[in-house]
């Protein structure tokens, strides 16, 4: 047992049930999956009960903290959609706040990453995908179509503009998705893999150790990165959702 | 690194239930469709909770903070914008006195020096009158003692002329003649 599993790097993304629960058939048991997504849930409240316990004109650190992501996504939106974009503000603020919070907790060793698992990317990149298709027709109405033609295109380029347009669009949630999963899951891997070199190579283990540690100080990057461009993308997409012309 | 590698074992069982369970441990757990509806489920639970918590609770809150703040600090701009101007008027008015003040006292300064001077002078006039009024007294006086020493000095001669004439001859001459040799 202790041969293997040190160096198995896909070990950390198996799921395991704590309290086994079943509704009509259906398993949907507390797993370690559902008990980080409870702990990404309690950093954020965490973080904000705190930073606004005792909320002054001059902020301490926690309140700095708050406001500063408050301020990062709120001038975010601003800048990719505009005034119409305050609506959506909770729901772009907790999605940053949610994937950022899952991509960190999950750096640290034992813990796991529930953001590298496809189903739960993909259910948010389906949400958004549904949710803006949803704005777009709302807005707009049957001129959200103008998506797939953008204006200035000759007429007779349309029959291969608008089919590639189509598919772009359809791919959105699929690549939004794989961006996150892909990058979580690599990263992990990688870092599991080079964490099993430095146990494997005893003495000269410390070569692998440096490179762990710049690789983590990159894969902390990444962290922040994909919540960053989980949440621009969302922004960028409700902008053409609301805008379909530009 | 034994520690590790312990820590990693005591953990490790909790990780194989599941895997043991299911007996699909092979290809990646991401693709374990088992496990979808229970993810699912609890994403739904624990995001939802976070939208009620960051809609009802954070983002009024923040967002007054913030307003708050920002009302606090143009407030105090304007203060200090009035305050700013108010200081430049007071200023203003300070450099004005002051010019006045310094072209009064030059005034003051001119016609003091002005008045000195001709008091100054005046007095030298005066003086200068007084003085010359003196030598030409003194002048006169002095001419008038000379012409009468002349005179005394004439008759002198005169009378000792005479006296010194007759002593040698009898015919005691003139005043004319002796004022004719004389000459």
């Amino acid at each position: 047992m202790a041969a293997d599993n040190p160096i198995d790097p896909i070990h950390q993304f198996e799921i395991s049930k704590i309290a086994d629960i079943q509704l009509g058939g259906i398993d949907i048991s507390f797993t370690n999956s559902s008990l980080f997504m409870v702990f990404a849930l309690a950093a954020t409240m965490a973080l904000f009960v705190i930073g606004l316990s005792k909320k002054s004109i001059i902020p301490n650190r926690m309140q700095m903290l708050s406001e500063l992501s408050y301020n990062f996504i709120a001038n975010m939106l601003r800048d990719q959609v505009g005034d119409q974009g305050r609506a959506y503000f909770p729901f772009i603020f907790s999605l940053f706040m949610f994937i950022f919070f899952c991509n960190f907790i999950g750096l640290i060793p034992y813990t796991f990453t529930v953001t590298s698992h496809l189903i739960v990317t993909f259910a948010f990149a389906g949400l958004i995908f549904i949710a803006v298709t949803i704005i777009g027709f709302v807005k707009n109405g049957l001129g959200y179509l103008r998506i797939f033609y953008p204006s200035g295109i000759p007429i007779f380029l349309a029959p291969l503009i608008v089919p590639i347009e189509i598919i772009s669009y359809l791919s959105k949630p699929i690549s939004l998705s794989v961006r996150l999963c892909a990058n979580m899951l690599a990263g992990h891997s990688i870092l599991k893999i080079f964490a099993g070199f430095i146990v494997m190579l005893g003495f000269l283990g410390f070569a692998p150790l440096v490179f762990l540690v710049v690789l983590y100080a990159l894969e902390t990057l990444i962290a922040a990165l994909q919540a960053y461009i989980f949440t621009i993308l969302t922004c960028i997409y409700l902008n053409d959702a609301l805008h379909p012309d530009h | 690194m034994k520690i590790l590698l312990k820590a990693f074992l005591l953990t490790a069982p909790i990780n194989f239930v599941y895997a043991a369970e299911g007996q699909k441990s092979a290809g990646l757990p991401q693709m374990d469709i088992a496990t979808f509806p229970s993810q699912l489920f609890w994403l739904v639970i624990t995001f939802s909770l976070l939208y009620l918590f960051m809609w009802k609770f954070v983002i009024p809150r923040l967002g007054a903070t913030i307003e708050e703040r920002r009302d606090k600090i143009s407030n105090d701009i304007n203060d200090a914008d009035n305050l700013n101007t108010e200081a430049t008027d007071i200023l203003k008015k300070y450099d004005e006195q002051m010019a006045s003040a310094s072209q009064e006292s030059n005034e003051i300064i001119t016609n003091s020096k002005k008045a000195m001077l001709d008091h100054l002078e005046t007095l030298k006039k005066e003086n200068e009158e007084k003085v010359y009024s003196l030598i030409s007294e003194s002048q006169a006086k002095i001419k008038a003692q000379e012409e009468k020493s002349k005179i005394e000095i004439r008759n002198a001669t005169l009378d000792t002329v005479k006296a010194i004439v007759s002593r040698y001859i009898e015919n005691i001459p003139s005043d004319e003649e002796i004022n004719k040799k004389l000459n």
